[in-house]
């Protein structure tokens, strides 16, 4: 499902080097729900950018579903984006001026879903993450734990290889924070390839496997 | 995929009303500087143009500086009206005199013609007569008045039968002329008193021979022909082409046309100056709008938008607020002509002009905004469509 092989990534803020990812390698098998964790600084940020094709690693290779991501152009990786991956943010990342619904339909208008297509999968979504009788709010007027449902229903509309969460508990609270948790849990049973980002031990606890990373470098556990 | 960018732009537009219209305002004040001035001087050319060939443009005028001692007579003019490219011809001499009627006076401009002169000039009579070939003949004093004189002289009476004197010799009027308010009333002026050429010279002092005449060409295709024998019987006369001076009513109208051009050009530039500085407006909104939505750009990368999908976003945005600028400033000048026309039929100098919006310049209009929606709109699309969506989702 995912294969990284040696990727290297480094930036330069300012006079500095930063080696966000050193020879890093990591494995992800289908249906797996993996855990990432590691401090701030140590390389999450970056490497959940190559997996999500948002970045491009300076070398090493990366396989996505078995096809090699480095030489595709910035239109196919935006297909790729809108196909296979699945996105969720800490910090939601809805847009502001449309509905909840509107927001899950959107990635569905970019694949070139017809409207009556569309509109079958929002609902089914909605209703996945059990948001029905919200569909026609703003993101303003739902509740953080809300607005990641939304976030979820939006990932898993088009029916993706892989989801990808970046600390998708961060901004909530324990209690909404456990009901996104459990969500995924229930989304990894259904067969869903779930990596999940955090700092937080204890989420990481709750997932299949947990990757460690660290300074740029990952060790995989078992 | 288009309706979906239609509907995310109008609802851009929409969610920030004021702004949209602030932005739009300068395409809304180009536009409807463009259509109606333009409309405008289309207008006023077509009117005058009309008014031009209603004097009729094949009438030409003559004008001799200095006779040489060989004065055009009755008899020279005669001979011209023989040729066959000539219709009518009649001789014109003008002095300014005071005409009184008891205790009423007007300052008055005399012309000394005959009979052809009426038909040359297209004057009607409103009532009495004009002048007839035995008023001529017979040296007799009698005079056709203008509106305006009957109306000063003789207020509310009818001036037909009355005495007039001018320069204190007693003339008895034949005959009044319709109020003419068109061009060739402006020409001829107000306050006219039309009176045999024979008589008049024998009355007044210094109107001496004939110096100015008219004359028709025998049709409208024989103008420049008629010219050429003008000028070659005056140049045989008088050996040079210095003394004389033709006046062709055509080159007026070719005249009146390049200036009207002119005009349209220079209103048109300055318009399009303005619809220019609308559009500055328009890419300057629209940067900061790609700015501020970046993160919102952002998400819209993540997701799987592609550049093509940003750029015809932010695309129809920019050409939206043209467009609906351009419409609002078409339904103004609409509105603008609506009410000058209202206006203009209750007023007297401006009775016999209407103007209409001149479909050329609707259509520049609509053309020259699409065209500015999409130059100015280019660069910010293009820059939104650009950003690299981890910078895009990274951006407070």
């Amino acid at each position: 499902m995912i294969r990284i092989n040696d990727v290297c990534k480094t930036y330069i803020m300012g006079e500095e080097i930063v080696r966000a990812l050193d020879h890093a390698s990591l494995h992800i098998a289908e249906g797996e729900f993996v855990g990432v964790v590691g401090p701030s600084g140590s390389g999450k940020s970056t490497l959940m950018n190559i997996i999500g094709c948002l970045d491009m690693a300076d070398s090493g290779e990366y396989l996505l579903d078995g096809q090699r991501i480095e030489h595709y152009s910035e239109n196919e990786l935006a297909q790729i984006r809108n196909k296979k991956i699945g996105f969720i943010f800490q910090n939601f990342n809805l847009l502001a001026k449309m509905t909840a619904a509107e927001n899950i339909e959107l990635p569905l208008v970019y694949q070139r879903v017809g409207q009556k297509d569309r509109r079958e999968r929002v609902a089914q979504a909605l209703e996945r993450v059990g948001l029905t009788d919200r569909k026609t709010h703003k993101p303003t007027e739902l509740s953080g734990g809300q607005q990641q449902r939304v976030a979820v229903a939006r990932a898993i509309a088009t029916n993706p290889s892989l989801l990808l969460a970046d600390e998708p508990t961060g901004n909530l609270d324990s209690r909404t924070g456990e009901e996104i948790m459990r969500l995924f849990e229930d989304l990894n049973r259904e067969g869903n390839t779930v990596v999940l980002i955090t700092h937080d031990e204890k989420v990481a606890a709750r997932t299949g496997r947990t990757v460690r990373i660290f300074d740029g470098r990952i060790e995989e556990g078992v | 995929m288009f309706g979906q960018s239609m509907k995310m732009a109008f609802g851009a537009i929409l969610s920030n009303k004021m702004r949209s219209f602030l932005t739009m305002l300068g395409i809304i004040i180009g536009v409807f500087s463009l259509v109606v001035l333009v409309s405008l001087v289309t207008s006023a050319t077509g009117s005058v143009q009309a008014q031009i060939s209603e004097i009729g443009s094949d009438m030409l005028s003559v004008n001799i500086f200095t006779d040489q001692g060989k004065p055009i007579k009755a008899a020279d003019l005669a001979e011209i009206s023989e040729n066959e490219h000539i219709g009518k011809v009649a001789p014109a001499g003008t002095v300014y005199v005071t005409a009184k009627f008891e205790r009423d006076s007007a300052d008055v401009t005399v012309y000394g013609t005959t009979a052809s002169y009426f038909e040359i000039q297209n004057l009607k009579i409103a009532e009495g007569r004009t002048l007839r070939g035995f008023d001529l003949e017979n040296h007799t004093y009698v005079a056709v008045v203008d509106a305006n004189v009957a109306e000063t002289l003789f207020p509310g009476k009818s001036a037909v039968g009355k005495g007039l004197s001018l320069n204190g010799t007693r003339f008895e009027i034949v005959g009044v002329l319709e109020s003419n308010d068109s061009f060739s009333g402006m020409m001829m002026g107000w306050n006219t008193v039309v009176v045999p050429f024979t008589t008049a010279q024998r009355t007044f002092s210094g109107f001496g021979s004939i110096r100015s005449f008219y004359a028709t060409a025998a049709s409208s295709e024989d103008v420049d022909a008629a010219e050429a024998y003008l000028r070659e019987y005056l140049t045989a006369r008088y050996g040079t082409e210095d003394t004389f001076n033709i006046f062709n009513m055509n080159i007026l109208a070719a005249t009146m046309d390049q200036v009207m051009a002119v005009f349209s050009l220079l209103f048109g530039g300055i318009a399009a100056i303005s619809l220019l500085v609308g559009g500055i407006g328009i890419m300057n909104i629209m940067l900061v709008s790609v700015t501020e939505r970046t993160r919102e750009i952002g998400i819209r990368k993540a997701i799987g938008a592609r550049r093509s999908s940003i750029m015809s976003q932010f695309l129809i945005e920019a050409l939206a607020l043209s467009l609906v600028g351009c419409a609002i400033g078409i339904a103004l000048s609409g509105l603008t002509v609506l009410i000058f026309n209202i206006a203009a039929r209750s007023s007297e100098m401006l009775s016999q002009v209407s103007v209409g919006l001149s479909p050329t310049v609707v259509i520049v209009a609509v053309c020259f905004s699409t065209a500015i929606g999409l130059l100015f709109g280019l660069y910010p699309a293009n820059k939104a469509a650009k950003m690299r969506p981890i910078d895009a989702l990274r951006y407070e």
